[in-house]
C-alpha cells in the first residue's frame, strides 16, 4: 500500500503537470499546505502517509522539474541528514511503527518545519555500551504514562521541544523485550536538563532526569515492548549520517586526497622543524596512510551499499578511532609546549589541545571501539558470542548498573 | 582514483580461484616447496594454455591478452591467498615489467611472447633497497659482459632469462642475460619462505645484451619496481585475508572453559583489528592497481604507500594466526607458518616498508 511504481520519466511528467496547476511562483503559507497535501513535501513517503510513494529515483527526477520551475519547498526528504535530522530520526521510526493518530499529529509538523529541533533520551548513567540495560521506567496511568529515571548524553537538551524517550515498560521480560520507545513533550515540570561539562570545558551534553513526567500512551511510537526494534530505525538514521561526516568531531577537516592528507601533520613538523626527523616522518606517512586508506575503505563501502548490506561499513569507524587519536597526538607534541597552554572559557582557540581531547568522542561515542570490535567480530567474522548472564532472564532478576555519581553541572 | 571491479573481473577472481583451488591446494603447496625446482612446470603451462595467465596483462602486440592491472591485481591477490608456489611475481610481474618499461623495442617482441604464452621464465636481478650493486658491465669485443654477484634472485635457478642490474661505469643499466651462457651460475639457497625460491646468482664475464640504452636504466628499473610493488602488495592483500580466514575459522570450532575461544574478547577484538588491517590494505593495493591502469602520476606515492601498509598489515595477520592457533600454531602440521613465512618474505622482497614509508614522503616533497 502507498508504494508506487512510477517510472523516473512518469514522476518528472506527474511534477510538471502539478506544478503548471499549483505553482503560481509565490512561496508562501497556502503553497507550502499544497505541497504537503500534494505529497511533495517527502514524495519518498507512502502515498497514504503524506508522500507519494514514489522511488528515490524517480522523486530525484521530479525534484529536477521543481528546480527548473523555481519552486521551493519540496523534497525535504532526499536531503541529508544534517539538513533534517529530525525528518530521519523521528520521521523514520514513525513511519515503520507509528500508529495513524501519532503519525497524523507529527509528520506533518515535521515536514513545515514546526517540529525541527528534538533530543535523544537514550543512555542512561547505567545503561551505555549496554544500551538495553536501560533502567528508566514508563508505567501506564490511565491514557498517560508515567516517567521516571535519568537520561545521559542528551545533546540540545534545553533548546528541545520533543524527546525520543527509550524507557521501560515491563520489568518481568527480558530486557530487550520490555522497552517502549516514546515521543515526550520536554518543556514540563517533571523534566530537568543539567549540563554536563566536558574535558574539553565545553558543554554539549546534558543529563536529563525525568520525575513523574507524563507522555500520553497515545504517543509511543510502536507497540509496548516494541521499543527496541523502533529505537534501531532511530539508530541507523543517526549511524548513516555520521557515517557520511568528513571532518574530525572538533570540526578539524580532514583532507583525503593523495596529495593533501598529511598536510596539516607537515605542517605542524615544519613548524616543530622536525621535517627533517626520520623518525617524524614514519609517523606523518603511518598516520597519511591511515586516513587516506580508510578514505578509499569508505568508498569502496559507499559502493557496495548500493548493491546491498555492506560490512565494509562498520569497520570505518573502529579505523577512525587511531587516524584521530594518533594525528592528535603528532600535532599536540609537534605543537610542543604550546600545547601547555589551553583556554577553558575559550577552547576554540587551541584547537590542537581540544583535537587531543575531542578524539574520544570517535573511540567512545555511538558504540566504543569495544563495543564496535564485539559487532564486527561477531556480525561481520561471525564468531560466536561471549557469554550473556542476562541471557533469557527477566529484568527484574538481572545484576544492574548504576550511576557512581551525578556528573552534571547543579 | 578507486573503482569497482567489472562484471568481467569478477569472474576472472572466480575462475582463478577455481583453478587455483584445483591445482594449488595445500597438499600441492607442500610438495612444491619440498622441490628445488619450485613449482609444477605442467601446471604453468596449462595456466598459461587454458587461462594466459602470465600473458594477462602484457599487450596484444607482444603476444598477451592485452588486459591491464585490474586484472592482473586480481590474478595475484588469488595466488597470494592460495600461496602458489610459481615463478609468477619474477616472470610476469618483475622481469615483465622492466621490459615493458624499458624504451627497447627489439627486446620486447622478442622476450615478452615467451613470458606472455609460459614458454619462458625471467625474472630480474637487482639491488634492494639499501644493498650494494654488485655486478659490473665491461664493453668487451663490441659486446657487454657481466661480472659480479646478485644475491637472492627470485626464481634465478628455473630462469631462462635474467634481466640484470649493473654498474656500466657510466649509470646503472639493464642487461638481458640468458640460461645457459658462459660465466652465469646459480645457486639455489635454504630459504625461510619455501613457497618463493631464491637464487644466488654469479657472472664471470658472461655475455650479455643491454637492454635500452646502457647506463640508461635507472629510470627503467624504478618504474619497474613502483609497478612490483603494486603487483606484491596485492599478492599480499591475498595471503592476509587468507590468514585471517584461516584464524577466524580455527576460533569457531576450538573449544576451550566450555566454549569456542571465538567467544574470547580477548581474541575477538584482535581479529576485528586484523579485519581492519586487511580491508584497509586492500584498498591500498587496488588504488595503486588503478593508479597504475591509468598510469597516473599519483602511481609512485600510491605504490610506496601500498608496498609500506599492505606489507605490515600481511606480517601482522599471518603473525595473529599463529597466535589464534596457539601451540597448533607453531607446529609444521598447520600451515599458518606457511602464511607466516610469505610473509617475512615479501617484506624483505622489495625493500622493507620503513623504506617505502621514506618514499612517500620524498616522492610528496617534504
Amino acid at each position: 500500500m502507498g508504494k508506487s511504481t512510477m517510472s523516473p520519466d512518469e514522476a518528472a511528467e506527474a511534477a510538471r503537470s502539478w506544478l503548471s496547476d499549483h505553482w503560481h511562483g509565490t512561496d508562501d503559507a497556502a503553497w507550502h499546505d499544497a505541497l504537503l497535501s500534494a505529497g511533495w513535501a517527502a514524495p519518498t513517503w507512502p502515498a497514504d502517509t503524506y508522500g507519494r510513494g514514489l522511488s528515490r529515483e524517480a522523486a530525484r527526477a521530479a525534484a529536477d522539474e521543481f528546480r527548473a520551475a523555481g519552486a521551493p519547498g519540496g523534497f525535504l526528504d532526499l536531503a541529508s541528514f544534517h539538513e533534517h535530522p529530525w525528518l530521519h530520526l523521528l520521521g523514520n521510526p514513525l513511519l515503520a511503527f507509528g500508529s495513524a493518530e501519532i503519525k497524523e499529529y507529527f509528520l506533518p509538523r515535521l515536514l513545515n518545519g514546526e517540529v525541527s529541533v528534538g533530543c535523544l533520551l537514550y543512555s542512561e548513567p547505567g545503561a551505555g555500551s549496554d544500551l538495553a540495560g536501560v533502567q528508566t521506567r514508563a508505567e501506564l496511568d490511565g491514557d498517560t504514562y508515567v516517567v521516571n529515571g535519568q537520561k545521559i548524553w542528551t545533546t540540545g537538551g534545553h533548546q528541545a521541544k520533543y524527546g525520543l524517550l527509550l524507557a521501560r515498560t515491563d520489568w518481568d521480560v527480558p530486557k530487550h523485550a520490555g522497552l517502549s520507545f516514546f515521543v515526550i513533550d520536554m518543556q514540563q515540570p517533571g523534566i530537568e536538563v543539567r549540563p554536563i561539562r566536558q574535558i574539553t570545558g565545553d558543554t554539549e551534553f546534558n543529563e536529563v532526569f525525568l520525575t513523574d513526567a507524563r507522555v500520553p500512551a497515545a504517543w509511543m511510537i510502536g507497540a509496548p515492548g516494541q521499543g527496541w526494534k523502533a529505537l534501531q530505525i532511530a539508530l541507523a538514521a543517526e549511524r548513516t549520517g555520521m557515517g557520511s561526516m568528513s571532518s574530525s568531531m572538533s570540526g578539524t577537516a580532514i583532507k583525503t586526497g593523495l596529495r593533501d592528507a598529511a598536510d596539516d601533520l607537515v605542517e605542524a613538523a615544519r613548524r616543530a622543524g622536525r621535517l627533517d626527523d626520520p623518525q617524524t616522518r614514519q609517523e606523518i606517512v603511518r598516520i597519511m596512510s591511515w586516513r587516506l586508506t580508510n578514505a578509499w575503505t569508505g568508498r569502496r563501502a559507499a559502493a557496495e551499499i548500493k548493491r546491498g548490506p555492506s560490512s565494509l561499513a562498520s569497520l570505518g569507524k573502529l579505523a577512525m578511532s587511531r587516524i584521530l587519536h594518533a594525528g592528535a597526538d603528532f600535532t599536540y607534541r609537534m605543537q610542543g609546549e604550546e600545547s601547555l597552554v589551553y583556554d577553558y572559557d575559550n577552547p576554540l582557540a587551541c584547537p590542537v589541545d581540544r583535537d587531543l581531547m575531542f578524539a574520544f568522542i570517535n573511540s567512545i561515542g555511538g558504540g566504543s571501539d569495544q563495543i564496535q570490535r564485539n559487532i564486527i567480530s561477531e556480525r561481520v567474522l561471525g564468531l560466536p558470542k561471549g557469554y550473556e548472564p542476562d541471557k533469557g532472564v527477566p529484568f527484574r532478576d538481572v545484576r544492574k548498573g548504576a550511576a557512581t555519581r551525578s556528573v552534571s553541572q547543579a | 582514483m578507486i573503482r569497482e571491479f567489472t562484471e568481467e573481473q569478477d569472474e576472472l577472481r572466480t575462475t582463478v580461484r577455481k583453478f587455483l583451488s584445483d591445482h594449488s591446494d595445500e597438499t600441492e603447496v607442500r610438495r612444491l616447496m619440498d622441490t628445488e625446482q619450485g613449482y609444477d612446470p605442467e601446471v604453468w603451462q596449462t595456466m598459461a594454455a587454458q587461462l594466459g595467465l602470465q600473458g594477462i596483462a602484457i599487450p596484444e602486440e607482444y603476444g598477451g591478452q592485452g588486459f591491464g592491472w585490474p586484472e592482473l591485481g586480481i590474478v595475484l591477490e588469488e595466488m597470494g591467498r592460495a600461496l602458489l608456489c610459481a615463478p609468477f611475481f619474477s616472470s610476469v610481474v618483475l622481469a615483465a615489467n622492466t621490459l615493458l618499461a624499458s624504451e627497447d623495442t627489439d627486446a620486447k617482441q622478442r622476450f615478452l611472447p615467451g613470458i606472455a604464452d609460459g614458454s619462458v621464465i625471467a625474472t630480474l636481478a637487482f639491488p634492494r633497497p639499501g644493498t650494494p650493486l654488485r655486478v659490473k658491465a665491461e664493453q668487451a669485443d663490441g659486446g657487454w659482459r657481466l661480472t659480479g654477484t646478485a644475491p637472492l634472485v627470485t626464481d634465478a635457478h628455473v630462469a631462462q632469462l635474467l634481466l640484470v642490474a649493473a654498474d656500466t661505469g657510466d649509470g646503472l643499466g639493464l642487461f638481458a642475460v640468458e640460461a645457459g651462457t658462459d660465466g652465469l651460475r646459480t645457486t639455489l639457497r635454504p630459504t625461510l619462505d619455501q613457497t618463493r625460491k631464491l637464487a644466488d646468482v654469479e657472472l664471470t664475464g658472461a655475455a650479455a645484451t643491454p637492454l635500452g640504452e646502457p647506463g640508461n636504466g635507472a629510470k627503467t628499473l624504478a618504474r619497474a619496481l613502483d609497478l612490483a610493488a603494486v603487483g606484491l602488495a596485492a599478492e599480499q592483500v591475498g595471503g592476509a585475508q587468507a590468514a585471517l580466514d584461516m584464524g577466524v575459522e580455527y576460533m569457531k570450532v576450538r573449544v576451550q572453559f566450555g566454549q569456542p575461544i571465538g567467544a574470547f574478547q580477548a581474541l575477538k577484538h584482535m581479529a576485528a583489528d586484523a579485519l581492519v588491517e586487511v580491508e584497509t590494505a586492500r584498498s591500498a593495493a587496488y588504488y595503486a592497481l588503478f593508479a597504475a591502469e591509468d598510469d597516473s602520476d599519483e602511481l609512485p606515492v600510491a605504490a610506496s604507500l601500498a608496498a609500506a601498509y599492505c606489507t605490515d598489515a600481511f606480517v601482522s595477520t599471518a603473525h595473529q594466526n599463529i597466535q589464534f592457533h596457539g601451540g597448533m600454531g607453531f607446529t609444521w602440521e598447520i600451515p599458518a607458518h606457511l602464511y607466516f613465512k610469505r610473509a617475512r618474505s615479501s617484506q624483505l622482497l622489495l625493500g622493507e616498508p620503513e623504506y617505502h614509508r621514506a618514499q612517500v614522503a620524498e616522492r610528496l616533497g617534504f
